[in-house]
């Protein structure tokens, strides 16, 4: 295992390239869904073209938000030690980007399937003093360790890293697609505006 | 030789200064009072969207929901039985503009624009020689003003009576598609009702920031401020005072289009009127449930109904205080100031909002003409139609009539007695390819007392053709269908609607 290594370079061009895609995986992903959720009712709206129109600015703005991140999270990586291999850095800011999407994600679930908390939960917030501050505790206790478990185990095993890279592999291959539909929801945009 | 200014010389040009800044202003007003004595009287269309006449007191609603327009109609000719040309906001305001029915100019889809020739056939091009203004909140309405944009010498672009809204800049970005882009980006950073949208972190940042505008009007408004959904919020209260400024700067004669959203849905009143109608005992007759209906439970209805009654409160504020501004400003005694709506809404039979089905809260809505200088009121109950404006103020200003326009001049100006039995067509086919001959849409033709109802091409709905028939004179609520009992008079109308439609289709075979 080559956890320290001075000589590494912070970013390689093919680290930069899987973790732009894992940025933009969450977002295109999350787009291309709730495009399709809306399809019915824009295609009521006005028209099919119309539908599929929207769904393409909104592949578009997720591809403008997918490089907000990739900046934000490149600025982070230099906090990750420069001793470290940029496999760990890739790796843990990859999985730091997705778990925070995925909570997000779990966030709007809560909405869209209108989903409320178990009642004894309630019940349990409820008898606390401070029933809103020990919601907020609770939240940030459990949003903080699955950040800080995966972070551990890939700095600590070979094996969660080769795990967590496998999947970044996997995944950036279906981002890559996105991308392909970011390129055609640019053309219907520009179709649309000359 | 001493050429410069003394001291004395100078305080004698000074003091010429404030007349200075008068002279322009003073020598506008001079070609205004020109102009008009030339006989060329401002136009001024209000038109608040989704006003149905149903639910205004002066009509005879039950809740007074219009008190300050039941005591400046006392000067204006209100039409008790006026017609839009359609049921929802891109037909029906294409038909008040084009002055033509929707099965002519054909702006049949949602957000959808006229055909060609109407480019030129509006009220911008018939006030030619006026100058001519537009504003809208409504996006499907600006994408008509906007096809219409050459004909005009100011569209106001819509962005300009929204509260500080981002949407500038999508607007401004895909501004020949500006409509779909910010429904997208409606979607992408706007955190809907329930939570969620298409950005899963800027969304929050982009609620936060929005919040932070608008946070010192919320408690204004309780149940969110006044939106077109896709916009921050707007103040029906900016509208009237900018409206009131616009129209003394602008120069005159002036033909001016505004058209603002309230009561349109979300039916999100002031928190001066907010509650006013609750618990007030007031129960809406129950009608038969239609074969488009959507809501099924009545306490939407009953809820939906009073928020926008509520809503309607609003509205009627505000443009008391602009019929007061322009009576103030001197405007009123040089200008025709015409109030009405390009649809209603419904709150029965199993539907809320505007779509689909032709009932007589969705079309029917409020017209008031204010003549300049009149004092007296006069009621109309003669069956008129949202196309006869165009003919009617044209005539009325001296500007050429258009042939084109399908409407008639409205009574009282015209000289002969108003035909009772005249056809008022309204037509509703928003899921029909405005190039082609329509096949699905949703029809009435009102003659005399009756009102026959005729859908077609709704294989979904279980009818290909379905046919109503109703006496709105003896039965305003059309709640017996007289088809069955009145078979000829059926037969009669249906058939001229028909031969109507062979007419308006032919084109598109």
């Amino acid at each position: 295992m080559t956890l320290i290594n001075s000589k590494t370079q912070l970013y390689t061009r093919q680290g930069l390239w899987s973790l732009f895609l894992m940025c933009a995986f969450p977002f295109h992903f999350w787009t291309l869904l709730l495009a399709f959720r809306d399809l019915s009712w824009l295609i009521d709206r006005s028209n099919l073209w119309d539908a599929i129109s929207v769904a393409s600015y909104g592949m578009i703005f997720a591809f403008a938000e997918s490089l907000l991140v990739f900046l934000i999270a490149i600025i982070l990586g230099f906090l990750v030690s420069k001793y470290w291999d940029s496999r760990y850095r890739i790796a843990l800011i990859s999985s730091l980007i997705l778990i925070t999407a995925l909570w997000a994600i779990a966030s709007q679930l809560f909405a869209l399937l209108s989903i409320s908390l178990p009642i004894w939960l309630i019940i349990f917030f409820v008898q606390q003093s401070h029933p809103l501050r020990a919601l907020y505790v609770v939240s940030l206790l459990l949003v903080a360790s699955t950040v800080l478990i995966p972070t551990y185990l890939i700095l600590k095993s070979d094996k969660a890293l080769q795990v967590i890279l496998g999947f970044i592999d996997r995944i950036t291959l279906l981002a890559a697609f996105y991308l392909l539909f970011d390129v055609i929801g640019l053309i219907i945009v520009i179709i649309r505006n000359v | 030789m001493k050429n410069q200014l003394n001291r004395r010389d100078f305080l004698k040009l000074a003091s010429l200064m404030p007349l200075s800044f008068a002279t322009p202003r003073f020598l506008k007003k001079l070609g205004n009072s020109q102009a008009l004595q030339n006989g060329r009287k401002n136009v001024i269309v209000v038109v608040f969207d989704a006003f149905s006449a149903y639910n205004i007191s002066l009509y005879g609603y039950k809740r007074e929901t219009t008190p300050n327009l039941a005591k400046i109609a006392k000067r204006a000719i209100v039409y008790h039985n006026h017609f839009a040309g359609s049921n929802f906001t891109t037909s029906g305001t294409a038909s008040l503009l084009t002055g033509t029915l929707p099965w002519t100019h054909r702006a049949l889809l949602p957000n959808g624009m006229v055909a060609k020739p109407f480019v030129t056939r509006n009220f911008f091009h018939a006030f030619q020689n006026y100058y001519r203004v537009a504003y809208t909140h409504n996006s499907w309405a600006y994408t008509l003003l906007k096809q219409f944009h050459d004909q005009m010498d100011q569209l106001v672009p819509r962005e300009k009576l929204l509260l500080g809204s981002y949407n500038g800049l999508i607007e401004t970005l895909f501004k020949n598609d500006e409509d779909i882009a910010s429904v997208s980006w409606a979607r992408t950073i706007k955190i809907q009702d329930g939570g969620y949208a298409y950005s899963l972190f800027l969304s929050n940042l982009y609620k936060v920031l929005e919040e932070g505008k608008v946070a010192n009007l919320k408690p204004m408004f309780p149940r969110g401020l006044p939106t077109s959904q896709t916009d921050i919020g707007f103040l029906l209260e900016d509208a009237v005072d900018w409206l009131g400024n616009l129209v003394t700067d602008i120069p005159q004669p002036f033909f001016g289009y505004f058209h603002f959203l309230p009561p349109h849905f979300p039916y999100n009143t002031s928190l001066e009127f907010y509650n006013r109608f609750d618990g007030d005992g007031y129960k809406p007759l129950s009608k038969p449930v239609d074969i488009f209906a959507t809501h099924m439970i009545n306490a939407d209805a009953l809820k939906y109904r009073r928020e926008y009654d509520e809503f309607i409160l609003y509205v009627d504020k505000e443009f008391g205080r602009f019929f007061n501004a322009l009576e103030a400003s001197g405007l009123l005694e040089n200008s025709w100031v015409v109030l009405t709506s390009d649809h209603g809404e419904m709150f029965e039979r199993g539907l809320i909002g505007h779509m689909d089905t032709l009932y007589q809260p969705v079309i029917r809505v409020p017209l008031f003409i204010f003549e300049p200088g009149r004092k007296d009121g006069i009621d109309i109950h003669t069956p008129t139609s949202a196309i006869d404006l165009l003919p009617t103020l044209t005539h009325m200003t001296g500007q050429t009539m258009p042939d084109w326009a399908e409407g008639v001049i409205l009574p009282p100006f015209l000289d002969a007695n108003p035909d009772p039995n005249r056809n008022v067509y309204a037509v509703s086919a928003d899921k029909n390819d405005p190039k082609a001959a329509l096949t699905q849409a949703s029809t009435t033709l009102i003659k005399g007392r009756y009102k026959l109802l005729y859908y077609f091409g709704y294989p979904d709905f279980g009818v290909n053709e379905l046919v109503k028939l109703y006496d709105i004179e003896s039965d305003p609520d059309e709640l017996v269908d007289l088809y069955n009992s009145k078979q000829e008079i059926v037969a009669e109308l249906l058939s001229e609607l028909k031969s109507k439609l062979d007419e308006v289709n032919k084109p598109y075979l």
